[in-house]
């Protein structure tokens, strides 16, 4: 298949002053497919997940979403130069971000959470919107929390608002960023189930994440990731089952266990 | 001998601290505007990535700060007509000086509540695709404002306590007025404890005020 990939990155770096956070990363994102990012902390996970919609900048090489170079655009001569911030925030919209820790918008309530990217960025009527909305919240299973404000809710109950949230701007992909560390234990599951039926129908999803079980038996693929590089991309049942890495082996026996 | 307050003299010449009340709260109300509206714009300058704009406005509000609020006025009253030919009436440069001064620190409680709110909240106003602006707006600033009320009513009472200080420049506001009456009566302590008494009356409304807006914020929550 020569489709073209949905996010393609290439030869990404990253520093935080002396600190290397990537060195050289690069894969491509089909559509459709779910990808888990896993490995130790420190690893450049997030760091990663956040330059692929420019909340993070990087400083060489490329990300690529739907062949739009984020965040910069190329001179004549092909160096980087950075994009206009229209650009930038245009192709943000394009892709959903949910986050450890929610960041909902405590001054508002659950409704008003997920209609306020429609209506104030991309300029949406507000009885559109809410009715979108609506349909939204109910698939997350909030209905009955529609005028509740976020502090008043469960950490599972907000980070499923804010997955709906991030589903109202109707993105050609989703970005999770260790979607469920955050929760208590028994709330990780109805985060989770969310996130696996956004999957089967067919989301571009890519998932930093710490729950092994949700990567195995969701992801197409699994990246795992150390120091900075990839150590291995390959579907799950080899990353789990047969790690053609000592890294991956020994970072696996280390969760599991 | 034991002292005889002599109230009543407060009540003859009542009209005295209504002018000088007037004169105070004129003071305050514009002193106030020019302190908000400026130092919104130093705040906002003050927490910049950019350096061209966080710098001035650093240098602006530490000289301000740093320096005593008397001589600012003096030297905008009568050291500007000398060095720029700008000459105000003595209102103008009281309001000026005062406005000046407490866009300072009016500036540090912006540029305080601002960065009170967790990065978060920029982040996934920005992954939503919102400018710098719209966040502001829309998410940053009404969670920040709640913050900022209660040291903001500080800074208003302490703006009004300096609106005393026109007296320098011969403004006729209440501690003036007051101590005008004084030296034609020599009855210090009733005219001071009526004075005290007047900006009391002014102050405390705003002190309710914020005390009650804090108590709803917090059942909202």
């Amino acid at each position: 298949m020569t489709e073209t990939p949905l996010i393609r990155v290439r030869d990404l770096r990253k520093t935080f002053g002396k600190l290397e956070v990537l060195r050289g990363v690069s894969f491509d994102v089909q559509r459709g497919e779910v990808m888990a990012i896993i490995g130790p902390s420190g690893s450049g996970k997030s760091t990663l997940l956040r330059c692929l919609n420019f909340l993070e900048e990087y400083e060489a090489g490329e990300v690529l979403f739907d062949s739009t170079l984020v965040g910069y655009r190329k001179d004549a001569a092909g160096r980087l130069r950075p994009d206009s911030e229209r650009n930038i925030r245009r192709v943000r919209a394009r892709m959903g971000m949910v986050f450890q820790s929610f960041n909902l918008f405590p001054h508002k309530t659950v409704l008003e959470n997920v209609t306020e990217g429609p209506v104030i960025v991309q300029r949406a009527p507000r009885a559109e919107a809410e009715e979108r909305a609506r349909a939204l919240i109910a698939r997350v299973g909030l209905t009955d929390k529609l005028a509740t404000y976020p502090p008043q809710l469960s950490g599972g109950q907000q980070q499923r608002a804010a997955i709906a949230r991030a589903l109202a701007m109707q993105p050609d992909a989703m970005l999770f960023d260790e979607p469920t560390s955050a929760l208590d234990p028994e709330l990780v599951g109805e985060v989770l189930d969310v996130m696996r039926t956004l999957a089967n129908e067919g989301m571009t999803m890519v998932v930093v994440t710490h729950e092994m079980g949700f990567a195995r038996q969701v992801a197409d693929r699994v990246m795992m990731m150390d120091r900075g590089e990839i150590v291995e991309l390959a579907p799950p049942n080899q990353i789990f089952g047969a790690p053609s890495s000592p890294r991956t082996a020994e970072f696996l026996r280390r969760v599991v266990h | 001998m034991s002292y005889v307050w002599q109230w009543q003299l407060v009540w003859d010449f009542r009209g005295v601290f209504i002018r000088g009340a007037e004169i105070t709260a004129t003071l305050t109300f514009w002193s106030l505007i020019m302190g908000v509206v400026l130092g919104l714009v130093l705040g906002m300058m003050r927490s910049s990535r950019l350096a061209v704009l966080r710098v001035p406005a650093a240098v602006y509000i530490d000289t301000f700060r740093a320096t005593p609020i008397l001589v600012q006025l003096v030297w905008i009253y009568y050291a500007l007509p000398i060095v720029l030919g700008v000459q105000m009436g003595n209102i103008t440069a009281a309001v000026v000086g005062i406005g000046l001064h407490e866009a300072a620190y009016i500036a540090e409680i912006f540029r305080a509540g601002i960065e009170s709110i967790d990065r978060g909240q920029s982040d996934a106003a920005k992954s939503l695709g919102m400018s710098y602006g719209q966040a502001m707006r829309r998410i940053i600033l009404p969670q920040a404002v709640r913050r900022m009320v209660p040291p903001f009513i500080n800074e208003f009472a302490t703006l009004m306590k300096l609106t005393t200080l026109g007296s320098v420049l011969a403004v006729n506001e209440l501690l003036h007025e007051a101590e005008n009456l004084i030296n034609n009566t020599y009855r210090p302590l009733e005219i001071y404890t009526t004075v005290a008494l007047v900006f009391g009356l002014l102050i405390y409304p705003f002190i309710w005020l914020s005390q009650r807006l804090e108590r709803r914020w917090k059942q909202h929550k």
